[in-house]
């Protein structure tokens, strides 16, 4: 244990979260041109994460009558170090990993299941209606995507009698989990969705509450949540990368260019569900969650378990 | 300072973010907005650098305006356009920009936002006073208004009381004062939702602002008030070719193709408070240079709309309207969702000349409404196409868009009166959905009123 | 002993960059905060009273459900592990833990409890 090795990991993260979060805003603004129909222009919109995000740095921040002040400063930081955590948990290469724990599923998920708080946090403080029922639909939200997200990567963990993502991408070094547990990544991103908050699931923002957590935000902590909110998009894409394509196995190229392609992969499909699918109605999702997603996890978890002990066999 | 400066030559390049005041004339050009790359439109006043008033706007309209000017975070700008050319006053102590083309709204408004970047231009000051909603500092025990447990006024507001829920349970209702401008809810539409969580339990319809605290003594900050009531209304909108219907004969061309830009351009809003504002932009586009030759793209717009399962999750069996509300409302798309083929031009000669028949459907819900209106904008297109040069006959009624146009009758005052008994009991997002598929329009003060006084609770 | 403190380190050092970064509003824009900029935002009027309440959270049936399945959840991870050397025997007692839980779901849902209360 090291000081410079703990300084290296945190760098590091650091710099693939910053690379990521402006990827993803990247990719957003490409695809709604994309599917507006307006021309695309990609090299022009490299620049405009950066020109929107001044223009709402430069804006003053507002404050309402009686918000939780404390709680209200904290919601973007928390989700962002939730989301540093979660994508320190996933290993870039054989050997570079930043957060080299014996359980990298189960921090994955801790760190994931405090997400609810978060955003839960964002839209409370600022004691007005609209965020407060955004903030609230979420923890119903929450609820309902959290345990199909961690049945699924336990199934993706029976293979490789591990809770560790090494080993479990080292498992699938004969057939990606993607093709043997079919059921693993469509709801794993249907999970994922829900973490970030993002198209389709994007309950707590919505435009039905005018932006609901994000309503009475201004200034520099809109930006912030925002990043956040990204950062979260970037840790879950790794994350799939790694438990169900594969991570850094494939021919030719340098395994952490293969782990960084397939979380790419994942992410442009994650942003781009934003512009393709309506967002959810909350009580109709739960109920769908509940009676459809879990039963078919849980099937996923059996499916895998007799996978293994064949294979064992 | 060196930082804000680079950080404010990055954000020129950004669009301009605009919160949009949508008064009673502004309907032809508030929609377009969107198309225009200078400018970004927000769900939020604290987001927004301008304040884009556009159309007159009522005395009690011009108090909530000035409520959202103040929620504005600063550097914030005035923009106001006003089609008839009068000037409109000014804000009190500050500048508003006249704006007198719509064509140069955009450019006006990414031109203020620059110049406050660059801090040419001072941001607007705020409007109403600076006071306290209800005196509270240093009164009662803790010296923050309250008084025993939930009593008093803490901060300056009470706290909210209980209430009976159908399940039984005694918790906390919240009253939630849906204002003029609040972006998914038609512009000018004022309700007080009481909520238990996020199920509305009443809507009441207020006869006008009710807002003792801080009133606005003085001037109106913006001009002269617009003309009041529907009437006084057609009689400005003079050029919608259905006005002018009313009257004379009009092309059938001219009357179809605005109808089905009316029902995309409503579609694409719908389609953005569904969260797909890339794909409503693409059919925002599409309305805009909406032409004859268009029928195809309409065709593969509505495969698309059957094919998106999301959609049809969000709206399928939502606010349904049944066969009695429809027959108290006086017609309109809503109407003929739900089962009943009342339609102003089913009378005319002229378009029975051209085997015009209704489009209905029966379920009554947001999706039966959402594909009428696709249903109908391409028999429109169809209508047109097939019409030549062939005039509607005018009689005292025309059927607009949203329902029969009539000198004394807003097709959509019956909406309003009719949200009461349809939101009760809705989840919030629900009541959303069911709002947007009514295609309530711009709701003016003297119509609000009207509603009022006619709900009976 | 490394990937613990590594852990610790990102997340406090990234709450503390995210609170400094939100302390850099102060250099860059005007702060001033006047009674009616704090109005919470529904339209234009201002509310009746302020939004914190017993708010009614109609899916607590789902949450008590989620309990349950929380606590399965717990008990999979360590189950994961050693699920192969235990062999079927091991699948088959999760596999009835499973179905127990799920007769929930289904008496859940078909009671209702699922739907908004």
């Amino acid at each position: 244990m090291s000081a410079l090795g703990v300084i290296v990991a945190v760098l590091s993260v650091a710099v693939a979260a910053a690379v990521g979060v402006y990827i993803a805003a990247w990719v957003d603004i490409v695809l709604a041109r994309a599917v507006a129909g307006v021309a695309v222009r990609p090299l022009e919109a490299l620049v405009a994460p950066l020109s929107w995000g001044a223009a709402a740095a430069l804006k003053a921040r507002t404050t309402t009558e009686r918000p939780d002040a404390e709680t209200w400063a904290l919601a973007p930081a928390l989700l962002a170090a939730l989301a540093a955590v979660g994508l320190a948990a996933v290993p870039l290469a054989p050997g570079l990993l930043a957060a080299d724990v014996a359980n990298g599923i189960v921090l994955f998920g801790a760190a994931m299941a405090l997400v609810v708080v978060a955003v839960f946090l964002q839209g409370w403080s600022p004691n007005s209606p609209l965020p407060m029922i955004g903030g609230y639909r979420f923890i119903a939200e929450g609820l309902s995507y959290e345990i199909p997200l961690a049945v699924v990567l336990i199934a993706a963990a029976l293979p490789a009698r591990s809770l560790a993502i090494a080993p479990i991408v080292l498992s699938q070094e004969n057939l990606w989990n993607v093709v043997r547990q079919p059921l693993g990544l469509p709801l794993y991103l249907m999970a994922a969705l829900g973490l970030a908050f993002w198209g389709p699931l994007a309950l707590p923002e919505g435009e039905d509450l005018a932006g609901g957590s994000s309503l009475e935000v201004s200034g520099v902590s809109r930006i912030l949540w925002r990043i956040a909110q990204l950062m979260i998009l970037v840790a879950v894409s790794a994350m799939g990368a790694a438990v169900f394509l594969g991570g850094w196995l494939g021919p030719l190229l340098p395994g952490a260019a293969w782990m960084i392609a397939k979380t790419l992969v994942l992410l442009v499909l994650l942003v781009g569900a934003r512009h393709l699918v309506a967002r959810v109605p909350t009580e109709r999702y739960v109920i769908a969650s509940w009676a459809i997603l879990i039963p078919l996890s849980l099937l996923d978890v059996f499916i895998a378990g007799i996978q293994a002990l064949v294979a064992a066999r | 300072m060196g930082l804000t400066a680079t950080i404010a030559r990055l954000a020129a390049s950004a669009p301009a973010r605009c919160f949009p005041l949508v008064g009673a004339q502004a309907e032809e050009v508030a929609p377009w907005l969107r198309l225009d790359p200078l400018l970004a439109i927000v769900d939020s006043p604290r987001a927004a650098d301008v304040l884009l008033v556009l159309g007159r706007s009522d005395d009690e309209m011009l108090r909530a305006a000035a409520a959202v000017h103040d929620a504005m975070s600063p550097p914030r700008g005035v923009v106001v356009w006003s089609p008839d050319g009068v000037a409109p006053g000014r804000w009190p102590s500050s500048d508003a920009v006249i704006v007198r083309e719509p064509g140069e709204i955009a450019l006006t408004c990414r031109r203020l936002r620059d110049d406050l970047l660059g801090r040419r231009v001072t941001s607007s000051p705020d409007v109403l006073p600076d006071l306290d909603p209800a005196p509270w500092r240093g009164v009662g025990p803790f010296g923050q208004g309250g008084t025993g447990m939930t009593g008093g006024v803490p901060y300056g507001r009470p706290l909210a009381g209980r209430a009976d829920d159908r399940d039984g349970l005694k918790l906390d209702q919240m009253l939630v004062r849906v204002g003029p401008f609040l972006p998914p809810f038609p512009p000018g539409l004022q309700l007080d939702v009481k909520l238990q969580g996020d199920v509305i339990q009443e809507v009441t319809i207020p006869a006008a602002i009710a807002d003792a605290a801080g009133s606005s003594g003085g001037e109106a900050p913006l001009g002269a008030p617009g003309p009041r009531g529907h009437a006084a209304r057609l009689a400005v909108a003079g050029d919608s070719p259905f006005t002018a219907a009313l009257t004379r004969p009009v092309p059938i061309a001219e009357l179809e193709l605005p109808r089905a830009r009316h029902h995309l351009a409503w579609l694409a809003e719908a389609l953005r408070v569904s969260g797909l504002e890339a794909y409503g932009l693409r059919v925002l586009k599409l309305a805009f240079g909406l032409d004859l030759e268009s029928a195809d793209s309409i065709d593969a717009l509505d495969r698309w709309l059957r094919r998106n399962v999301s959609l049809r999750w969000g709206t399928s069996h939502v606010g349904v309207v049944t066969g009695a509300q429809a027959e108290g409302l006086p017609g309109g798309p809503v109407v003929r969702a739900s089962g009943d083929d009342r339609d102003a031009r089913s009378l005319d000669p002229a378009y029975q000349r051209l085997g015009f028949e209704p489009v209905v459907r029966d379920e009554g819900d947001a999706l039966a409404r959402w594909r009428l209106r696709v249903a109908e904008a391409r028999q429109s297109l169809q209508l047109a196409k097939r019409s030549g040069t062939s005039e509607s006959t005018p009689s005292g009624v025309a059927e607009g868009p949203r329902g029969p146009l009539a000198a004394d009758a807003s097709p959509s005052a019956g909406l309003v009166a009719l949200l009461p008994e349809l939101l009760a009991g809705m989840e919030w997002g629900d009541a959303v959905t069911t709002i947007v598929s009514l295609d309530v329009g711009v709701v003016e003060p003297s119509e609000q009123r009207a509603a009022a006084g006619a709900g009976p609770s | 002993m490394q990937g613990v403190a590594v852990t610790l380190a990102i997340f406090f050092v990234t709450i503390a960059a995210f609170l400094v970064l939100r302390s850099a509003e102060r250099r860059l824009s005007p702060r001033t905060s006047t009674a009616p900029a704090r109005v919470p935002f529904t339209g234009g009027r201002s509310p009746d009273t302020h939004a914190w309440n017993r708010y009614h959270v109609r899916y607590y049936p789902m949450s008590l459900l989620f309990l349950a399945f929380d606590m399965e959840m717990v008990f999979m991870y360590p189950w994961a592990v050693v699920f192969v050397d235990e062999g079927l025997i091991a699948l088959i007692e999760m596999f009835m833990f499973i179905v127990i839980l799920l007769f929930g779901i289904l008496y859940t849902w078909r009671e209702r409890a699922l739907e908004w209360a």
